[in-house]
């Protein structure tokens, strides 16, 4: 069995010590997992994920990046900063450059690269996420889901190793979320550790192949999507409801028309296979 | 940089488009600089209405001729500083003295109050030089957007620090204004602008909002940053854009065009 790539031992954080948001958070990240992170709003996820790049300091307790433990030295952050990279949700809170080129090369520039580096690296990052004609444009006048594949180019320019995305499909609509789960697809073929916040608990059930349910600062299940969304005490817990899948699978099963062991089904597509079957 | 007004609900619609669509943006920065700046010196050294009537044409020319923006809009926004101007200056030509004299004049309890034709050439010469300055000003930032501006002051080895603050400025200035928009709209759905009073109160309540709300924005933007390594210095890729004998040309016919007007008006 490899290391996992992150490591998070009874994490302990309170904004100015008034009331602790993570209450002693410990898990560990393998490379190349995709994993929801699930939770009622004010559950700590975005506090955990601002811990993990090191952007807040915890105030107990140890973070591991490739086993090895981050003091919060330049060095260590600047580590782990290219190593972790956040899309945060709402896109107007990061864009800061004036053109699309200068924004997604904000990153690269950071990790004082050679220009040649920096130059090939935007390119590549505009190309992945089809930005290529927007490159001289002002970001604050693009759409939502161009504002959005800007954000995530930003990211990917700096060569992470774990991408985080908080909420990313708060804003978008139907095809732009739709292209968004294409380049999910695409970056986890590439090998790359997806860790992803959301509400929408259908696409965590059909994408997910690992949820981590946050409530009130603690994880309260930390495991495979197809349990979780079967226990009615935990999903009370945490204010969350069933993906609609999961309801039609129990009504299909409760009706007779399918077995109590037919397999999970994650989208109407998959419905209709099984019941050609 | 700067930001015009905006009718009821719209988008606000700045400077920096202009510049963005602007036909000449393509030439280089450093040119449009320098030329600006010899015309903002030139209108203010040689002290010639004539001169200023040169150099108001010529950016008329270079901004609505050359970089294609609308006329209309021109003449608006130019109209906004020229009156302040206008107004700011009346004050100049108006003289007092115990005797009658001048084109026009009343009596006050402090002396004749009048105008005399001095004055009206004074503040005209005046009017001209401003609007000149004004002119060379516009054509810089209706065809060069800031960020190649910001890079060029950088270049001139002007200390990082205010880059960095222009920089952060000018960002921050769009966020205040989408939020200021924002709040200003769901107040006025509400009735907030109903009356006089009621529009002061909510115009109170929606400023002091502003703050909060900005250095609210302004914390979510620094993790945004640190978690891409910012370091204190803001550093982005740059486009380089060449100097054409065109453009060389062009600022040598203007300067010329410009010091030969002042040779035949003295």
């Amino acid at each position: 069995m490899e290391n996992p790539i992150i490591s998070v031992r009874d994490l302990r954080y309170s904004y100015g010590g008034a009331t602790e948001i993570l209450k002693g958070i410990s898990a560990d990240i393998w490379a190349g997992e995709r994993i929801a992170v699930i939770g009622t709003n004010g559950a700590g996820k975005s506090t955990f994920f601002l811990n993990l790049n090191g952007v807040l300091q915890a105030e107990a307790g140890d973070i591991y990046f490739h086993g090895e433990k981050i003091t919060y030295s330049k060095t260590d952050l600047i580590k782990l900063r290219q190593g972790i990279g956040i899309v945060f949700q709402d896109a107007d809170n990061q864009i800061i450059a004036t053109t699309v080129r200068g924004e997604v090369s904000f990153g690269p520039m950071n990790l004082k690269l050679p220009k040649d580096e920096v130059v090939a690296r935007v390119d590549k990052a505009l190309t992945y996420m089809n930005l290529l004609d927007f490159k001289d444009r002002a970001p604050h006048y693009l759409s939502g889901g161009e504002k959005k594949r800007v954000t995530i180019a930003d990211i990917i320019a700096m060569y992470p190793e774990v991408i985080i995305f908080d909420e990313p499909t708060a804003a978008l609509d139907p095809v732009n979320v739709s292209a968004l789960e294409g380049v999910l697809e695409k970056l986890s073929k590439e090998g790359k550790t997806l860790i992803i916040s959301t509400h929408d608990l259908d696409f965590a059930y059909r994408w997910a192949e690992r949820v981590i349910v946050f409530g009130r600062g603690e994880i309260i299940f930390d495991g495979k999507p197809e349990e979780v969304f079967q226990q009615d005490a935990i999903l009370q817990r945490a204010n969350l409801t069933r993906p609609i899948m999961v309801d039609i699978r129990n009504i299909l099963i409760e009706k007779g028309i399918l077995q109590n062991d037919s397999p999970h089904i994650k989208s109407p597509i998959e419905l209709e296979q099984i019941l050609h079957k | 940089m700067g930001h015009k007004g905006h009718k009821r609900g719209e988008k606000i619609f700045s400077i920096d488009v202009y510049a963005y669509n602007s036909k000449i943006n393509h030439w280089n920065p450093v040119v449009k600089m320098v030329l600006a700046i010899i015309m903002l010196f030139l209108c203010i050294a040689l002290n010639n209405i004539y001169v200023s009537a040169v150099i108001v044409g010529l950016c008329l020319f270079i901004t609505v001729g050359l970089g294609k923006i609308p006329l209309r809009e021109y003449i608006i926004m130019l109209g906004i500083p020229l009156a302040f101007l206008i107004v700011g200056s009346m004050i100049i030509a108006i003289n007092m003295d115990s005797v009658e004299q001048g084109l026009f004049g009343i009596w006050s309890p402090w002396g004749y109050i009048y105008v005399s034709t001095e004055g009206l050439v004074t503040v005209t010469n005046l009017w001209g030089k401003a609007l000149g300055g004004v002119s060379a000003m516009f054509m810089l930032s209706l065809s060069t957007p800031s960020s190649e501006i910001f890079s060029v002051l950088r270049y001139c080895k002007v200390p990082s620090l205010i880059i960095e603050l222009m920089n952060m400025i000018y960002r921050f200035v769009f966020v205040m204004i989408d939020t200021f928009m924002c709040m200003k709209n769901s107040a006025e759905a509400r009735l907030g602008y109903v009356d006089y009073k009621t529009a002061v109160q909510t115009f109170g309540y929606i400023t002091s909002n502003l703050l909060v709300v900005s250095l609210k924005k302004g914390s979510t933007y620094f993790d945004a940053m640190e978690s891409r390594c910012y370091d204190g210095e803001f550093l982005f890729l740059e486009n380089e854009k060449e100097v054409t004998t065109e453009q060389i040309i062009c600022i040598i016919s203007s300067i010329l065009l410009i010091l030969t007007t002042w040779l035949l008006a003295k």
